[in-house]
């Protein structure tokens, strides 16, 4: 009854892939930071803590093999971002990719945005498919010829080689931030997109670097008197005056560029009021935004704190339109995971194509799905133990009090070491990347 | 009374997070230094409104009270939002005014290992009308009895390590003028003030959490022979420079 969230009654996921090493011991560099599938799904970015990104593209359907369908395999892998060390301000800079952004693609190149704390840059992917031959200056090793020798004159010839994809570094947009740098956004207009700290957002054009605008800064003249953080912000999909962004304190403003330059002021500001019966020391950190996502159709947004997801109808401030519980369990655990940090993990949260589904991680390698339709949810599991081709996954349980029913799993025996912080949906189809710490699973509906 | 212990607790627990915040790689990180000072204010509200109800009332009564209250609240804690503050400002200058009789270094739990050794037969009598008003304002403060599960939990390292290192004098960094940076306002992160925080946490705190004062008072420099106490005025004196330094990261 459980498997028809994500399009229809007849669905059922289904394991696909998995990349990583299956090695226990996980080197930190190679932890999974962000996963981003591009426009049209062909192509899935992921980025590393050791400042990596990995692209894996996806294999055109065969009809000599129709069940291989379309399979995701590495189509380019560079280094992104170094670690630096300010030696002025004694301060390390991590070389962890915080997030990608793809941009829409415009020609036969194809260009993504890669962060990390300060530093932004625009990357460009492209194929070499040819190489010319038959130069007459200089041989087929690179060589100069003698020039005496050359006695005839010929046009070289373009002639086919194995694929190259190479991906090149085109502008990098440094020094603009202060604080650590937690979401970029690219614009519909193509043009420019925005990037935010813990303070500040700037907004940028991809074509400039040297500079630029500042449109929000919420730095209060005296520190002392901070009391909130900025902790996400994305661009509206077609409207691109307007871009919202979260907060430390589960508040979030929308901002209309036309109105200022600077947009201290909000547009809307959305805030749901606080339940007083659930207060504790830690109710704080739990509201606190970890990410924003606007539907594909720019009528709703989607907000993830530490135990829910919220979708708002941007024309209603005071409440969310609906509130799905992801591991309401863990709210008697707070001060343990407090103490050991879990309480600091930043979930993201994405939709389906079609925004009537969403999907955010959990602990022991769980992730939910929602759907908004049926109100139905369903726990799946990232797992190498279930992870033959084509294997459906069965629907998790944990049990929360009580007796422990077979096949479920009760909340002392999660392993919080296992998170699952980032995931993505294929923006037209239903295939889904997970990232469980060093590995990345993919997992494809069954109907074909 | 388990109240306390476990907010004094967090409040060790939270210093450890921030002491270690300074060693991270990467920088501090705002955000989550931001969330760790909001719980340290909350446990230090619960923890200091729980210790002056004892102090006021002789033990019975203040027992026969919070269980009262327990029952009554037991889902409600104490709300860390702002307009607590101007309420524990007003109780803070008033205690300023007393001539520190109200802390007794023997009375304070110690970290390590928890045990309640807070005695609750102290009571200065010019106390006790402004701290019933505090204690009954903050008298719905109570963490649920579910979390009390949190204390029997092993220690972790951050705590043993607040509990154990001697307190070093934090390096202030220096506001230096970075030449590669091609922005005009040169900016560098403000974190001047997490070195105030833990300035006055290195000397308060370790008086309050080590019993050894012979320790404590070889490193830090504000101590003396009646360290706790002191240190413990200190710690009140600032409270509300404290307060505000708290987020002032």
């Amino acid at each position: 009854a459980m498997a028809g969230v994500g399009g229809g009654n007849d669905f059922q996921w289904c394991f696909s892939q998995v990349k990583g090493a299956i090695d226990e011991d996980v080197a930190e560099a190679d932890i999974i930071s962000t996963v981003e599938f591009n426009y049209s799904g062909e192509l899935l970015a992921t980025g590393d803590k050791g400042g990596r990104v990995v692209i894996f593209q996806r294999e055109q359907e065969s009809k000599n093999r129709p069940l291989s369908r379309g399979e995701y395999n590495v189509y380019s892998t560079f280094q992104s971002h170094e670690p630096e060390f300010d030696y002025l301000k004694s301060l390390e800079i991590e070389e962890k990719i915080n997030k990608i952004r793809w941009l829409p693609q415009q020609n036969a190149a194809h260009f993504l945005l890669s962060t990390n704390d300060k530093t932004i840059k625009l990357w460009k992917i492209s194929e070499r498919d040819k190489r010319a031959e038959g130069y007459n200056l200089k041989d087929e090793d690179g060589r100069l010829r003698d020039p005496f020798r050359i006695t005839t004159l010929r046009v070289p010839v373009l002639m086919p080689m194995d694929l190259m994809v190479e991906a090149s570094p085109r502008r990098i947009f440094a020094n603009a931030h202060t604080y650590h740098i937690n979401s970029i956004s690219v614009n519909s207009d193509h043009e420019t997109y925005l990037s935010a700290d813990d303070l500040r957002i700037n907004l940028w054009h991809l074509e400039i670097t040297d500079r630029s605008f500042n449109i929000v800064d919420i730095k209060p003249a005296n520190m002392e008197e901070l009391t909130e953080v900025i902790t996400a912000a994305e661009c509206h999909p077609h409207q691109c005056n307007v871009f919202v962004y979260s907060s430390s304190k589960g508040t979030i403003r929308l901002c209309d560029m036309r109105a200022a330059a600077l947009c201290d002021r909000h547009s809307k500001f959305f805030e749901e009021p606080e339940d007083p019966s659930s207060r504790s020391f830690f109710s704080e950190i739990i509201s606190s935004i970890s990410d924003v996502k606007f539907s594909h159709s720019g009528r709703y947004m989607m907000t993830r704190d530490y135990l829910s997801v919220k979708v708002w109808d941007l024309n209603m401030e005071n409440r969310p339109v609906e509130t799905y519980q992801v591991h309401e369990y863990l709210r008697s655990k707070l001060c343990s995971l407090y103490e050991n940090d879990c309480i600091f993990d930043k979930f993201e949260c994405c939709w389906n194509g079609s925004d009537s589904a969403i999907m955010t991680g959990s602990y022991n390698n769980f992730f939910r799905m929602f759907d908004r339709n049926t109100r139905r949810d369903i726990t799946l599991e990232a797992s190498r133990e279930n992870s033959k081709p084509r294997a459906m996954l069965k629907p998790r349980k944990v049990c929360t009090g009580g007796k422990r029913k077979k096949d479920e799993i009760s909340v002392d025996s999660l392993d919080f070491n296992k998170k699952i912080l980032h995931t993505a949906w294929h923006p037209k189809e239903n295939v889904i990347a997970v990232a469980a710490t060093n590995n990345l699973y993919i997992f494809q509906d069954k109907i074909n | 009374m388990e109240y306390k212990v476990e907010a004094h607790r967090i409040m060790s627990i939270s210093l450890g997070k921030i002491y270690n915040s300074r060693v991270q790689r990467g920088g501090i990180k705002l955000h989550k230094n931001l969330l760790v000072s909001l719980v340290l204010r909350s446990a230090r509200q619960v923890y200091l409104s729980d210790y002056y109800a004892g102090v006021c009332l002789n033990a019975q009564h203040i027992e026969a009270k919070e269980w009262e209250l327990m029952d009554a609240d037991r889902e409600k804690l104490i709300p860390a939002s702002e307009r607590h503050v101007g309420a524990e400002d007003g109780r803070a200058s008033r205690l300023q005014e007393k001539d520190g009789d109200s802390l007794d270094p023997s009375d304070v739990a110690v970290t390590s290992p928890v045990s309640p050794a807070i005695s609750e037969t102290q009571c200065g009598s010019s106390d006790c009308e402004t701290d019933a008003d505090a204690a009954v304002t903050e008298g719905d403060s109570r963490q649920p009895p579910k979390d009390h599960a949190c204390s029997h939990r092993k220690r972790s390292a951050e705590e043993t390590g607040v509990s154990e290192t001697p307190v070093k004098r934090t390096k202030v960094t220096p506001n230096a003028i970075v030449a590669n940076n091609e922005i005009e306002e040169g900016e560098e992160m403000d974190t001047s003030n997490v070195s105030n925080l833990i300035t006055i946490f290195g000397s308060g705190f370790s008086g309050l959490l080590s019993k050894d004062s012979a320790k404590s008072e070889s490193e830090t420099d504000d101590s003396d022979s009646g360290s706790g106490q002191i240190c413990c005025e200190q710690m009140l004196k600032n409270l509300n420079p404290w307060t505000t330094a708290i987020v002032a990261f």
